[in-house]
Order: C-alpha cells, then sequence, then structure tokens
C-alpha cells in the first residue's frame, strides 16, 4: 500500500540562487511547485511534478523588493523559457533506511533527460518526511537562465525541499 | 566614470562602415533592446533602450546624436544622453568610432546614476562590456 503526498499534504520548493558579474542586480527565489504527487511504498519512492505549476513566493537580494508582477513574470518565464512544459519525474533505484533516515538513489527525469540522482529523506515518528536534494541544472541538459548579456545567472546547482505529511494507516491509497 | 574600449570586424570597407556608423536608424537597433523612437535629423535620434533583467526591465529614453565627425579619419563621437524613465537615474555616454578597412574600434565613456549605478561601479562596468561587447557581434552584420 503506497502512502500518497502532494500539495494537500505537503510543500515541494525550488530555492534558487544567482551568479555572475551583475549578481547584485538579480533575487535568490524560492519556488513552489503547486501540482505534484509522490508515491512511497516500501523500498519504492517516486514523485511526479507538473512543471507549469511554479509559483515564486518570495525573491531575496536584487535592486528591489519583488512585487506581485514581478512573481508572475518570472514564473511566466521558468514556464516558457526553461521548462517549457517538459516532464519531471523522479523513481527510486534503491532505498536504505537506516533509523529515521532513508538513503534514497534514482533516476530523474527532467524535460526527457534522465539521470541519476540520491538524497537523503528523513521520517519522523509522526510520519512527516523531509528532504533536500541538489539539482545541478547542466546535468540534465538545461542551460541555466542569464539575462543582462549573460552577466546574472541562476546558478547551476538547485536545490529542491520535500516537507510533507504522509497519511496515517487508514489514509492510505490501495 | 566608465571608459571601455572594444574592437569588431565587418570584413567591409572604411567607406561602407563609415556610412553605415553614421547612419542612426542602422545602427541604433545593434544595441540590444534598443530602437529609434524618432529620427529628428541627419545626425540625431530620440532613441530608448530597454535592458531586460528576467522579469524586470529598466528603459532608458533620450537622444542620440552625432557630437564629431572627421571623414578624412573616418572618426565620429555619438552622444547618448539618457534618462531612466522608471526613476531618477540617467545614463549619458560618449562613444568614439575609429573605423578602417575590415571594422573599427570604439571607446566608450559612460556615466551612470540612480537605480543601475546603484548595483556598483565593477557590476555598471561588467554590463556595459558585456553590452558593447554583443553590439559588436551585431555590428559584424551591419
Amino acid at each position: 500500500m503506497a502512502a500518497v503526498v502532494g500539495p494537500d499534504s505537503g510543500t515541494l520548493t525550488v530555492k534558487t540562487g544567482k551568479g555572475g558579474a551583475a549578481a547584485k542586480a538579480g533575487h535568490n527565489l524560492v519556488i513552489e511547485v503547486t501540482s505534484w504527487r509522490g508515491s512511497f511504498d516500501d523500498g519504492s519512492i517516486t514523485l511526479t511534478a507538473d512543471s507549469g505549476s511554479l509559483r515564486v513566493r518570495s525573491g531575496s537580494g536584487g535592486m528591489s523588493p519583488l512585487g506581485d508582477e514581478e512573481k508572475a513574470g518570472i514564473a511566466q518565464t521558468i514556464d516558457e523559457e526553461v521548462l517549457k512544459g517538459g516532464s519531471i519525474e523522479f523513481r527510486s533505484t534503491r532505498v536504505e533506511r537506516a533509523g529515521g533516515t532513508l538513503a534514497v538513489e534514482g533516476d530523474l527525469e527532467l524535460l526527457g533527460t534522465t539521470r541519476p540522482i540520491a538524497f537523503d529523506l528523513t521520517v519522523d515518528d509522526g510520519g512527516r518526511v523531509t528532504g533536500r536534494a541538489i539539482v545541478k541544472q547542466t546535468n540534465w541538459g538545461i542551460k541555466p537562465y542569464s539575462a543582462l548579456f549573460g552577466t546574472l545567472k541562476v546558478a547551476d546547482d538547485v536545490e529542491v525541499l520535500i516537507d510533507a505529511q504522509l497519511p496515517t494507516e487508514g489514509d492510505r491509497d490501495g | 566614470m566608465v571608459e571601455l574600449d572594444h574592437t569588431f570586424e565587418t570584413g567591409k570597407p572604411a567607406d561602407y562602415n563609415w556610412e553605415a556608423i553614421l547612419d542612426l536608424d542602422r545602427l541604433i537597433p545593434c544595441v540590444e533592446g534598443g530602437r529609434v523612437v524618432e529620427r529628428t535629423s541627419e545626425d540625431q535620434a530620440k532613441a530608448e533602450i530597454r535592458v531586460k533583467m528576467g522579469a524586470m526591465s529598466m528603459t532608458f529614453v533620450g537622444t542620440v546624436s552625432v557630437a564629431e565627425q572627421d571623414d578624412a579619419a573616418k572618426r565620429a563621437v555619438l552622444r547618448i544622453k539618457s534618462r531612466d524613465s522608471g526613476g531618477q537615474g540617467y545614463a549619458n555616454a560618449d562613444v568614439t568610432f575609429r573605423l578602417s578597412d575590415g571594422g573599427g574600434d570604439i571607446h566608450t565613456a559612460a556615466q551612470i546614476t540612480g537605480k543601475a549605478a546603484s548595483m556598483g561601479e565593477g557590476v555598471v562596468h561588467s554590463v556595459l562590456d558585456a553590452l558593447i561587447a554583443d553590439f559588436t557581434t551585431k555590428l559584424a552584420r551591419i
């Protein structure tokens, strides 16, 4: 029986940094994936996310604060120029439990390219799952977004965080 | 004041390069985000440049004029005076072209104030350097 999590029971967050000579002009972004589904089964974890569902929640740094219009503009740029409606799918190949920690290895498909990835998840006694993975965009053939003639770039390493509550036994899908 | 030097290649004769550089309708669109708003005279145009920074952008509006022109030496100075349309800052520059067969060189002396300058002179230098380098690649096809 798989335990299924999604936006109703947790958050899937993407954090981006910035680089380049004009890094000061850009923002570090906190982006929420608003449509995703994770499935936890014995020794098997899968996750799919809708690449068109990323929404900018906050931005720090930069020359001026991010308003709602800018946040929407960035989300549109991510959708149209970076992810372009491509696939986001993770499937574990190995899950090892050591106490409350799951060492996970698997294949991540991003925009049609599949590469291995490894990360740890922590599961507490109450069924709360937290974890963090680093996705190096260029490993998946994604050119990090740049502006200002290449002097302002999104950092190649993107941080992906999950924080979700597993359903209790009675709530689980079959 | 930020000063930068660049070279460019067109593979064309000096006379061709000279005529192309002085034609503001052809030259201004070679700046990424740049456009002629109104050609006010043979040697002056109202123009604007929109600099995109991801979802945000800054637009500078002003004039580009031929301030000095030495036909024999094929040396011209274009004077840019512009204001940040969304703020208090301005961006002014004297851009000196020296042309020869095959291309030429560009010396830029720019003064930038306001929000763009608040990033620091090092950042302004880097962005201008990248902007002009991009401009030179477009001049190659002018």
